[in-house]
């Protein structure tokens, strides 16, 4: 059951008042399905300018990441031109 | 290419000879450290270069018993390694070597400095304070100028295309005198004045001042000679209050522009700082104290 | 290799911490170095780009006529040459890059953008003949509004420069087109609780200016490209595989069709992790048939390549009598440039790190008629820190603590939860603030008019993905390979990590930076990464390769491999093993044809456990209160290295953050007039600190190891450039009593307020 941080429009998008959602999920690929029935464009948002953190690293290709039971998972703006 | 020419006289004789040829399609050339940035940028495209550095006259510090005669081309860095210009005129020196880098002193010009005709020429308001004349030559003779006369606009000067500035004249070394330039930058070195200003002060035998003289640059059009402020040193013993006076009328002379380097408030201010700083040292020089 | 020795837990290292003389440094020295600027090619043609003289304006038409028909030129290329990219296709790909806008960057479609954005661009046969024939070529404009100012951007009747742009981030989505491209939030817990429980609050409004990364080779490029239409292109650049991939994107190419030599870089500083000349060098040598060379001269890299956001932040933050941050809120306002992409998301993320507090920030960015922002130096982080760090200045104070304590009382640590959002692993923020109070800086008296400041800083750092090689020589040398280009000794530092693990001389490892067919894909030199990410490939690489050799070393002896380890650069029969001889490296690379074919190490990896990283600065000034002349004076800057594998170059970096950040601080500023123009494109009046405007920059190199690291290590590049603004922010305030919260701190700037706080 990872938690799931989401900020701003996110968060109001996935109807949470609190800081985390949990959702069941193995990997980020299932987590992301799960998390579109909340965002339907999910998807879109991240290929268009999210980064997500999984246990505090930030995963640039994160599909294929494995999630542990107690893992948090973070959608943080992407970094843009953050590779000074 | 469109054929730049290039030719090195002897003589100043030949040098004007090659200036009338020319008729204005010719460019002088010293140190080049001003002339060879404004030919990459296309703001000067001179047919001939006239390079001065083989002219005797132009390219040695004569000392006698009136004074000295610097020739234009002779570059800052030899200024300074010349002990009795040092020891007569350290304001004008300091002024010469702030020109540039290290580098570039090795090649700049008092009279490179000067015939750029930039308002903000560090060497010119030195020399005005030091009561600097000109010596030109061109095809009818030579003639001979205050330095404070020779720039009349921005980028430009009162010699005809086929004069030649030859030397600057400083008078001989003296006791009881001190001049010395300050100037602001917001860099420490490598830059260009917002406001710079040349103090030459004369002591009589109970410290009193006799004679000044002071220049100020980058605050008008031109480098100015400001009397008024000299007039709030003579007759005082450069107290506190003269010197609150000579900041006064320096600010006051002032004219300033805004532009990229500073505003015309910044510089009017800062005018008047400098001048008095600059007349502190010149006092200090004069007393011997420095 | 790494070992304990007895039972103490630092490891004790050969060459890691030592400072041997760098691989590249010969070279360097005696300029035999190839950078962007030096490669030439048989029949190579100029390249040359016409740029905008206008800050916003329609193209109405373009007529390459004139400079085609010339005499000496080969080729012209406008928008009309390069393809189309169609919004729907614009963000293709990995990563946040927008292809669409980065096509229009490089060449104007329909609008140029801002004064300097190409237009045009010419192959000739040389320098004067391009440069003729620009002026051959005949745009007509249709002159439109310009806006130069992220506060105009944003009112309701500013010109819009695109008519396509929503703001993002913003729900429900707005139906008006608008120059505020996006809008970020993030935060921890509830502020305004917190603010309002606070016995003082600070509000204040920061502004700074654009800044150039004042990088001192002009970007340069020479491409080549034959008719069966693949490329080769030698390039002076921070990743010559996102140059690649740029280009093949850029011009509908395959990424196989198109290879790039990574030349010696001078200077990049994020600035060069993006494309401008390379697609038309490319596009130019495919029409001409001819190998093209393109050098920007210093003007047009002002002109036209990234500068840094100039930004508006304004910023509350509250706190106890006791000193305890009670809450913060910070709204960002960050210029795009041309083209959307400030690093304001960064910004955001980043500009409350330091601190275990509940804060907001809410970022937008902004687009104005300015060239496209690039990559500075830990993007967006050292405006932001500014307006944080000279906040938790004044609020110290008016708590009467001591700015080190307040930032200690205050200070995130290792499982504290993040105002971006992660909980922190091991940090050494604390263990930086420390060093900091027990520096002898920190008590060393002041000179009247003197003053001093201190400041945090925090960046992320980058992982990312690289790959290595490392090839064993029968000579039992050893050539790391990697893909890297070094634009702060990585060089070096990759070929101490692979000494220490062959454990062999440092002067038997050559480390090589190859070109994209010769090396795994690497992700580009930015983000702190490559010693980290880079080296933790090269670690690998070696791994492997030592696994190999002992290996051959069980089959030569005819034992198994568990039989045999491998320390000081030989193998050796493990305990027990009987009484062989131990084979040295070059032993084992001797018979390597006939115990299995050459020794060859890979790895490949995208890598995890990145090291956030921590400095904290101390700056004093002497503010000169007749001229508003600030002048450094002294300058200590700590930092969290992870562990420096080549402490020099973990120093260099941090001074050269410093000088830049002081330069920033100072008196770097882009000025332009009404009509959109740059007034000062050269370094005469674009002021980068010469360096008699420094004193000696004292560091303290911090070393509280990154787990995530086989060495330890942290990025060290772009932390340095964080804490210099505010450091010396708070150091003229500390001089003259005055807050000054406008950048640049430029002497007419400083005596005004000097003056007006005199009344």
């Amino acid at each position: 059951m990872a938690r799931v941080f989401l900020t701003g429009s996110l968060r109001a998008l996935a109807g949470s008042t609190g800081e985390a959602i949990e959702i069941p999920a193995r990997d980020l690929r299932e987590l992301l399905t799960r998390l579109e029935e909340r965002i339907p464009d999910i998807r879109r948002r991240v290929d268009e300018g999210l980064s997500i953190a999984i246990d505090g690293d930030v995963i640039s290709d994160p599909l294929l990441e494995t999630l542990e039971p107690d893992s948090e998972v973070h959608f943080l703006p992407a970094i843009q031109g953050g590779r000074g | 290419m469109n054929g730049l020419g290039y030719e090195a006289p002897q003589s100043v004789e030949e040098t004007v000879a090659l200036l009338a040829r020319e008729n204005g399609a010719a460019r002088i050339l010293a140190g080049g450290t001003d002339l060879l940035a404004q030919m990459k940028t296309g703001a000067a495209a001179p047919q001939l270069l006239v390079d001065v550095k083989k002219v005797r006259e132009l390219s040695s510090v004569e000392e006698d018993e009136a004074g000295f005669a610097i020739g234009a081309a002779v570059c800052t860095a030899a200024l300074a390694e010349h002990p009795g210009l040092c020891a007569a005129w350290p304001g004008v020196v300091e002024a010469a070597r702030l020109i540039g880098s290290e580098q570039i002193q090795g090649r700049a010009s008092l009279g490179g400095n000067l015939c750029n005709g930039s308002p903000a020429a560090d060497s010119v308001p030195a020399l005005v304070a030091a009561g600097a004349s000109c010596l030109i030559a061109g095809p009818g003779g030579e003639r001979e100028l205050p330095v404070e006369e020779v720039i009349v606009g921005p980028g430009s000067t009162c010699l005809e295309p086929d004069e030649l500035l030859v030397s600057f004249r400083l008078g001989s070394g003296k006791a009881k005198r001190g001049d010395a330039y300050l100037r602001m930058i917001p860099r420490s070195e490598m830059d260009i004045a917002i406001v710079g200003a040349g103090v030459c002060i004369e002591l009589d035998d109970f410290g009193v001042c006799h004679a000044a003289r002071i220049g100020l640059g980058a605050v008008a059009p031109t480098p100015l000679r400001v009397d008024a402020a000299a007039d709030a040193l003579v007759g005082s013993r450069v107290d506190d209050a003269a010197l609150e006076a000579v900041a006064a009328a320096a600010s006051a002379a002032a004219d300033p522009i805004d532009d990229k380097r500073g505003s015309a408030e910044y510089r009017r201010k800062v005018a008047g700082v400098l001048t008095r700083r600059a007349a502190k040292i010149a006092l200090d020089r004069a007393r011997g104290e420095q | 290799m790494a070992t304990a020795e007895n039972g103490s837990s630092e490891p004790k290292f050969r060459w890691i911490g030592t400072r041997p003389v760098r691989p590249d440094g010969v070279d360097k020295v005696r300029g035999r170095a190839n950078y962007g600027a030096d490669h030439a090619l048989p029949g190579m043609l100029w390249g040359k780009v016409l740029r905008s003289p206008y800050a916003h304006a329609r193209i109405v038409s373009i007529d390459t006529s004139g400079a085609l028909a010339m005499e000496g030129v080969h080729a012209v290329v406008t928008a009309e040459d390069l393809p189309e990219i169609a919004p729907e296709e614009s963000k293709i790909g990995e990563g946040p890059t927008n292809y669409r806008d980065l096509s229009r960057n490089v060449m104007a479609r329909d609008k140029v953008l801002y004064h300097g954005h190409a237009v045009a661009a010419v192959a000739a046969s040389s320098p004067a003949v391009a440069d003729r024939a620009l002026a051959h070529i005949e745009v007509e404009y249709e002159v439109l509004p310009h806006v130069l100012d992220g506060d105009d951007a944003q009112s309701p009747d500013a010109p819009l420069l695109h008519d396509d742009l929503y703001t993002k981030g913003v729900e429900p989505a707005p139906e008006r087109p608008s120059n505020v491209a996006s809008r970020v939030e993030m935060g921890r817990g509830d502020p305004e609780r917190g603010l309002a429980a606070a016995d003082f609050v600070v509000e204040r409004s920061f502004r700074t200016k654009a800044v150039h990364q004042g990088y001192i080779e002009p970007h340069a490029v020479v491409a080549t490209c034959g008719e069966d239409g693949r490329a080769t292109v030698w390039a002076s650049s921070q990743g010559h595989f996102m140059i690649r991939a740029y280009c093949a994107k850029l011009l509908g190419m395959e990424q196989s069709q198109i290879k790039v030599v990574p030349a010696e870089i001078g200077g990049g500083f994020g600035g060069k992790t993006t494309v401008y000349l390379e697609p038309l060098a490319i596009v130019l040598s495919s029409k001409s048939g001819r190998p093209v060379k393109m050098v920007m001269s210093r003007e047009e890299v002002f002109r036209a390549t990234g500068p840094a956001s100039a930004t508006r932040i304004e910023l509350r933050m509250g706190c106890t009598r006791d000193g305890r941050i009670t809450g913060a809120h910070a709204r960002l306002e960050y210029e795009a440039g041309a083209f959307p992409g400030s690093p304001v998301g960064a910004a955001v993320m980043t500009l409350f790190a330091p601190y275990d507090i509940d804060a907001r920030a809410e970022g937008y960015d902004i687009v104005v008629n300015k060239p496209k922002v690039a990559a500075y130096r830990a993007p967006g982080a050292p405006m932001a820190a500014f307006a944080v760090e000279s906040v938790v200045d004044e609020l110290a104070a008016k708590c009467g603590i001591d700015p080190i304590e307040f930032r200690l009382n205050n200070a995130s640590k290792e499982g504290v939860q993040s105002t971006f959002g992660p909980k922190f692993k091991r940090i050494g923020n604390v263990e930086t603030l420390e060093a900091a109070r027990a520096h002898p800086h920190w008590k060393a008296p002041l000179a009247p008019n003197q003053g001093r400041g201190v400041a945090s800083g925090f960046w992320f750092n980058g992982g990312m993905q690289s790959s290595a090689t490392v090839q064993v020589a029968d000579d039992g040398t050893v050539c790391v390979v990697s893909g890297n280009p070094d634009i702060g000794g990585s060089r070096a530092s990759l070929a101490m990590m692979a000494a220490e693990e062959f454990g062999i001389d440092i002067e038997r490892v050559d480390p090589q930076i190859a070109d994209t067919s010769s090396v795994g894909y690497n992700d580009l030199t930015g983000g702190s990464r490559v010693t980290f990410a880079t080296g933790m490939a090269v670690v690998e690489a070696c791994r492997d390769a030592v696994r190999q050799l002992r290996e051959r070393a069980a089959a030569i002896w005819g034992v198994e491999i568990d039989g045999v380890e491998w320390a000081d650069g030989e193998a050796r029969p493990t305990k027990g093993g009987g009484e062989l001889e131990p084979l040295t490296l070059r032993d084992i690379a001797l018979k390597a044809a006939r115990t299995g074919g050459p020794i060859t190490g890979r790895a490949s990896l995208t890598a995890r456990g990145v090291g956030m990283a921590f400095g904290v600065h101390i700056c004093d000034v002497e503010v000169d209160p007749e001229t508003g002349k600030v002048d450094v004076v002294r300058y200590t800057a700590v930092q969290d290295a992870g562990r420096a594998i080549h402490p020099s170059y973990v120093e260099g970096q941090m001074q050269g953050g410093v000088a830049q950040g002081v330069g920033w601080a100072l008196n770097e500023e882009y000025l332009y007039d009404d009509d959109g123009r740059m007034e000062n494109p050269g370094f005469l009046d674009y002021r980068v600190p010469v360096a008699s405007d420094l004193p000696m920059i004292d560091t303290v190199i911090v070393e509280v190891p990154n787990p995530g690291h086989p060495y330890g290590v942290r990025g060290v590049g772009e932390v340095p450039i964080v804490p210099p603004i505010p450091a010396v922010a708070n150091a003229v305030a500390s001089a003259t009593g005055i807050r000054m919260t406008e950048l640049p701190l430029s002497p007419p700037r400083v005596l005004a307020a000097i003056d007006e706080s005199r009344g």
